[in-house]
C-alpha cells in the first residue's frame, strides 16, 4: 500500500466520510470507513461518549447501515465524491466469524473502489463479534484464511491490546499472507458518571504509550507486516514517535475531534521529515 | 461547514456562572444552530449561535475546566454552523430559557413571534430586555399561568426541560433543545444519540431541536 501522505482517518472517528468537509483530502493517505457489519446496527443507548483532557470514552456499538446498504449506496455513486477525493479503506465487521465471512463474500466483487480492506478484529463495545473473535485462536486462524481466500487486495487487521499479545496475533496473520496490522484499537474502559457505569472503548492521549509498545513488539516480530500505527497522536511528535518505533503509516481518530487541522499540521510534518 | 476562529468583543456576566460572549465576527446561520468549540478536553464542545444587541453571540454557563477556557479566552477555534436549525411552527410562540441561553433567545425573539420568558436561580447581573422569574415555585408558577400560545420552546438545563415540558405539553406543542455529549458535531462520530419514538436520532444533524413528544412520555 502506497500512501501520500502515510496518514490515514481512523475507522470510527470519520464516519462515512464527513471530515473532507473540514480536511483538505491533500493531507489524507486515505479514509476510513465506519465498519460496515452483515445487518444493520443501531448502536447502544445512549449516553455514548465521554471525554477529558486525557480520553475518550464511547460507547457507540457500531452503529452502520450493513452490507447491503452500504453496497446500494456504493452502486447509486453516494460515495463517489469520497473516492474521487482521497484513497479509502473498507472497514469490515460482523457479530461472528459466520457474519464476517459473509460480509466479505459480498464486499469482494467491490475490492477495487477501495485501497485495503481493514476487518476490525476489536471493537471494545459489541457483545459479540469484535474484540471477542479474537479469544478463540482456531476459529480466528479459520476465517483469516477464508477471508484470504476470498478478498484478493490488502487486507488489514485491527487489533486492540486486550485477548492476545499483538505479537502473537501478527504472526498468526503473517502466517497467512495478510498484508497488514492496525495497532490499535480503542481499550475497554469504565467511569462513574453521574453515579451511573459508563463502560466504553478508551482513546485519546492516554493510548499513546501502550499503541507505541504495541507497534514496537509487531515490528520487531514482524517486520514485513505493514503496520499502521494509531492511539495517542495528537501533535507531530506523537507521529515521529510512532515512526521511530517502526510503523508504515499512522492512524489519526480522537485527534481530529479537538482540532480537525492537526491532518494538515502532521501531514505537512511528515513531509517535511519523511518526503 | 468550516474550521475557522471567533475573536471574542465583549464578554457580560449575566449571573455568577452565566455568560454572553460576543464576537467581533458576522456568521449566517439558522437559530438554535451551533457551533463546536475547541476546550482542553479531547473534544470540542458544541453552543448554539445567537445574537446579542447586533452581535453573533453564545452563552455559557461554566461548569468546569472547559467552559471555564472558553470564557478566558479571546479567540476560540471553533467549527460550524451545525445542526438542522429551528425554525418554528406558525402562530405566536413563546420561548422558556435559563440564563445561559439569552443569546439565543435574543436571536429567535427577533426573528420570530414570540416571547421569551427567563427563569433562573440566581440574580441577575445585567439589564436583559426580557421578564425573568428567579427561583424553582416562581419558575412553575410561570410555566402554570402561560396560555394563548401555538408553541414552546425551552432550552436550558435537562433538569428544567424537563419540568417544562411536562408543565406545558397539554398547552401546545414543546419543542427542546437536546444537551447530548458530542464529539464530532457533524453526524461522524455517531455519539450524540438519542432515543425518540422513530428510533436512534442525532442531536447534531437530526436536531438539536426535537418536539418534546417525540422523545419523552
Amino acid at each position: 500500500m502506497e500512501l501520500n501522505p502515510p496518514l490515514i482517518i481512523a475507522s470510527g472517528v470519520g464516519g462515512m466520510g464527513e471530515y473532507l468537509k473540514l480536511i483538505d483530502p491533500k493531507y489524507i493517505g486515505a479514509y476510513t470507513l465506519k465498519t460496515i457489519t452483515l445487518f444493520p446496527k443501531e448502536g447502544n443507548l445512549p449516553p455514548r461518549l465521554f471525554a477529558t483532557q486525557e480520553y475518550l470514552m464511547n460507547n457507540i456499538g457500531l452503529e452502520n447501515v450493513g452490507i447491503d446498504a452500504f453496497i446500494e449506496k456504493l452502486n447509486n455513486n453516494q460515495y463517489e465524491e469520497l473516492f474521487e477525493k482521497t484513497k479509502v479503506i473498507f472497514s469490515l465487521g460482523g457479530d461472528d466469524a459466520q457474519e464476517y465471512k459473509r460480509v466479505a463474500q459480498k464486499i469482494a466483487p467491490y475490492e477495487d473502489h477501495f485501497e485495503a480492506i481493514e476487518v476490525n478484529f476489536s471493537c471494545p463495545n459489541v457483545k459479540k463479534g469484535g474484540l471477542n473473535i479474537l479469544s478463540d485462536l482456531s476459529s480466528l486462524q479459520d476465517l483469516l484464511i477464508y477471508m484470504r481466500k476470498v478478498l484478493k487486495g490488502f487486507l488489514i487487521a485491527k487489533i486492540g491490546v486486550e485477548g492476545i499479545f499483538v505479537e502473537q496475533i501478527a504472526q498468526i496473520l503473517k502466517d497467512h499472507a495478510w498484508n497488514g496490522i492496525t495497532l490499535i484499537n480503542t481499550i475497554r474502559g469504565l467511569q462513574i458518571v453521574n453515579d451511573k457505569v459508563f463502560k466504553g472503548g478508551l482513546s485519546g492521549p492516554i493510548l499513546k504509550p501502550i499503541a507505541l509498545r504495541a507497534v514496537y513488539e509487531v515490528k520487531n516480530r514482524a517486520p514485513e507486516l505493514y503496520v499502521i500505527g494509531s492511539g495517542g497522536i495528537m501533535c507531530e511528535k506523537d507521529a515521529d514517535d510512532f515512526f521511530k518505533v517502526g510503523a508504515d503509516a499512522i492512524s489519526l481518530g480522537t485527534a481530529i475531534y479537538k482540532d480537525p487541522h492537526i491532518v494538515e499540521r502532521i501531514a505537512k510534518h511528515i513531509g517535511r521529515c519523511y518526503g | 461547514m468550516e474550521n475557522f476562529s471567533l475573536t471574542t468583543k465583549n464578554t457580560l456576566k449575566v449571573t455568577e456562572n452565566s455568560f454572553i460572549i460576543t464576537f467581533n465576527e458576522k456568521l449566517d446561520f439558522i437559530p438554535t444552530q451551533f457551533i463546536m468549540i475547541e476546550t482542553p478536553s479531547v473534544v470540542r464542545k458544541p453552543f448554539a449561535l445567537g445574537e446579542w444587541f447586533n452581535d453573533l453571540a453564545i452563552g455559557v454557563e461554566v461548569i468546569g475546566k472547559g467552559t471555564a477556557y472558553i470564557v478566558e479566552q479571546k479567540a476560540l477555534k471553533v467549527h460550524g454552523p451545525l445542526g438542522k436549525g429551528f425554525v418554528p411552527p406558525s402562530g405566536k410562540g413563546a420561548m422558556i430559557a435559563t440564563p445561559a441561553c439569552l443569546a439565543i433567545a435574543f436571536d429567535l425573539h427577533q426573528r420570530y413571534d414570540c416571547d421569551v420568558f427567563i427563569g433562573s436561580v440566581e440574580k441577575l447581573l445585567a439589564e436583559i430586555p426580557f421578564e425573568v422569574v428567579y427561583g424553582n415555585d416562581e419558575f412553575v408558577e410561570l410555566l402554570e399561568s402561560l396560555s394563548g400560545y401555538d408553541w414552546f420552546y425551552v432550552v436550558g438545563s435537562d433538569q428544567m426541560e424537563k419540568v417544562a415540558f411536562d408543565l406545558l405539553r397539554q398547552k401546545a406543542p414543546v419543542y427542546i433543545s437536546f444537551n447530548e455529549y458530542m464529539a464530532c458535531g457533524i453526524g461522524a462520530c455517531r455519539g450524540c444519540a438519542i432515543q425518540t419514538k422513530e428510533g436512534i436520532k442525532h442531536v447534531c444533524i437530526d436536531g438539536p431541536v426535537f418536539r418534546g413528544d417525540l422523545v419523552w412520555n
